[in-house]
């Protein structure tokens, strides 16, 4: 029997604290001869005996060497007894699942990445896929924004990320401290700084429902099409291979048919996140 | 499709010899409140070859168990995961076509790719022998208006059809022949009267049955013309029971829960389902459909309107079995009725 449902041992190789409550984990299956195919925006299915799964999308881009990244806001009982890992414990994993961002229809187009608090870790996937090819690629503009500058996950990345030819980086904070230098508000107060032309551009978004809701429709407003606009849905999800019923909307599943959906699409099954 | 003929008699000797076959017989009992029960009477006996109505609980429960270990976690602390793998060979006995049209339905949906292993190995290692119906089995029940009976058209291995001198068998599979070939001695040829007396019965049973515009009624949902106030009521009645989940022989949601002793265990699947607010909420609270009647709503649309566009066909059988279970007086036949009449 094949059973899908069986996950695979994986040791976690490093941890790095992102934030108070987000930590990135570095992951390599134990079997190295085995490696999950994955590409930027699938996700993985990851096992805490004990606790159970739960869904994760990669947050680096694939790696030769067969190590993946997630990272994972301390939120409920899975990710909080995932923060007490160490290196070199063992999880489970199986994947990839769903399907990536359109990384084909992405090539030769300026991208507009919108990224809220831990959205930021599907993007970064496919951020670090767009440098490491970025002659196939036309300009980037990221916007991130956080709760507050202590819960920016990525900083000294995104900081390296600004010597990257033809890519603009502007960050936001709700609330600022005082050290804080960028924009103040939600991601929506960055908008009237895009310069990309929304004839060619692709734009990618992914964090906090209400966010993917407002910056679509202000996003729209600056004449960006339905068909352009690609968001990350996030959805329970008990077994990734559309059979459990969780992420079920309107006869699809967002584990298989996405988590990655055009605006368009998302206005056909009625939801707005 | 090719018939025979086997005697009440040698239908009793037929079920012995497939008892001593398999590792379990599912078959019909009278339950202790003289309803009907669906189980393993391999060892106990006590099983009706022949029945009135149908059986509170579908033999889904035997296909997908309330509760099954996917797999055994061998140790939790090092994340070793072990297969466990249903072996058992089973024969369902007497199952009723309206369950049969069911298993028809989850076979498409839990064999499609990505396939379900846990359910495609049970599946594979079952014999299902469908019991034709002979009298209707409840006020409730709309079997003939869905296209589900009183007779299997497909998706059994064997259907027995009772006459007064014994039953017309119809042989739905290679492991339905395998099953005659083997017996040969039990069966002969039905007599042309035989075959007319088992065709007038169903017909006399379906007869002023009323199709249902299933197509119609789907676009109608597709188009979502439903008025609002038809979710509300019933978003209103729904108490969150779960008693028409657990008893539909085509609903298939699960969730995935450890049970962990010390550093050993099992993962496990339970039923689970849509009318339950926790069952789309994420960890942190966030829902995506925070309204209980967006909840339930789904439960009709899922069975009338998706699989009628993805299988061409509603997956509600008519068996009524959430009708008669609900505590909130919610049926699925007037929800029906309704959204046609108000749409027409």
């Amino acid at each position: 029997m094949n059973n899908e449902y069986l996950p695979k041992r994986a040791v976690i190789e490093g941890i790095r604290d992102e934030t108070f409550d987000v930590k990135t984990f570095t992951l390599r299956l134990k079997d190295k001869a085995g490696a999950l195919k994955y590409k930027p925006g699938q996700f993985m299915i990851l096992s805490l005996p004990g606790y159970g799964e739960a869904p994760f999308t990669f947050s680096s881009c694939p790696a030769k060497d067969g190590r993946f990244q997630i990272s994972v806001k301390k939120i409920g009982s899975l990710t909080q007894a995932m923060h007490e890992l160490g290196k070199n414990d063992a999880v489970g994993v199986r994947g990839p699942y769903g399907n990536s961002f359109p990384l084909d229809e992405m090539k030769n187009k300026d991208i507009l990445f919108v990224a809220g608090g831990i959205g930021m870790a599907p993007l970064r996937s496919a951020i670090q896929h767009v440098f490491k090819n970025r002659k196939d690629y036309g300009k980037v503009e990221i916007i991130y924004g956080a709760r507050t500058p202590q819960d920016m996950v990525y900083k000294e990345e995104i900081e390296t990320w600004r010597n990257v030819p033809d890519t603009d980086i502007q960050l936001t904070v709700d609330m600022p401290d005082n050290a804080w230098g960028g924009a103040c508000g939600v991601v929506c107060v960055l908008f009237p700084k895009i310069k990309l032309s929304p004839k060619n551009t692709i734009t990618i978004l992914c964090g906090p429902p209400v966010m993917i809701k407002f910056a679509i429709k202000d996003i729209l407003k600056l004449g960006f099409k339905e068909r352009s606009i690609y968001a990350s849905l996030e959805r329970y999800m008990k077994c990734g291979i559309g059979k459990c019923g969780h992420c079920y909307i309107k006869g699809k599943y967002v584990c298989v048919d996405g988590p990655n959906f055009s605006y368009a699409q998302m206005k056909e099954l009625g939801v707005e996140s | 499709m090719k018939k025979m003929f086997i005697t009440r008699d040698n239908l009793a000797a037929l079920v012995k010899g497939l008892k001593n076959a398999c590792d379990e017989f599912i078959a019909p009992k009278k339950g202790h409140l003289d309803d009907i029960i669906f189980e393993d009477t391999k060892a106990g006996g006590g099983e009706l070859l022949e029945y009135d109505g149908n059986s509170i609980v579908s033999p889904r429960a035997f296909l997908l168990p309330q509760t099954e270990p996917l797999f055994e976690i061998k140790s939790a602390k090092a994340s070793v995961f072990l297969p466990i793998r249903d072996n058992k060979e089973r024969i369902f006995y007497g199952v009723r076509p309206c369950d049969i049209k069911a298993l028809v339905i989850m076979r498409s949906f839990f064999l499609g790719e990505p396939v379900d292993g846990p359910y495609k190995d049970r599946l594979e290692r079952s014999t299902f022998i469908a019991l034709a119906c002979g009298k209707s089995c409840s006020n409730n029940a709309f079997c003939c208006e869905m296209g589900a009976g009183p007779a299997a058209k497909e998706g059994f291995d064997l259907q027995l059809t009772a006459i007064k001198r014994g039953y017309i068998v119809d042989i739905g599979s290679n492991k339905g022949s395998r099953i005659v070939k083997g017996n040969k001695r039990l069966f002969s040829r039905p007599t042309p009267a035989d075959e007319k007396e088992a065709s007038q019965a169903l017909k006399r049973l379906a007869r002023g049955a009323k199709r249902i515009e299933y197509k119609k009624l789907a676009g109608i949902m597709k188009e979502d013309k439903v008025k609002e106030s038809v979710w509300k009521d019933i978003g209103l009645r729904c108490v969150m029971c779960s008693g028409c989940i657990t008893l539909c022989p085509t609903c298939s949601c699960f969730s995935v829960a450890d049970r962990l002793n010390g550093d050993k265990g099992i993962r496990m699947r339970y039923c689970d389902g849509c009318p339950y607010a926790g069952f789309t909420r994420m960890a942190g609270g966030s829902a995506p459909f925070p309204r209980h009647q967006d909840h339930i709503r789904r439960f009709f649309e899922h069975k009338l309107n998706v699989d009628v566009e993805r299988y061409g066909t509603p997956s509600c059988v008519g068996c009524a079995r959430c009708i008669e279970t609900c505590p909130g007086n919610i049926s699925i036949k007037k929800v029906i009725d309704t959204i046609l009449v108000e749409n027409e």
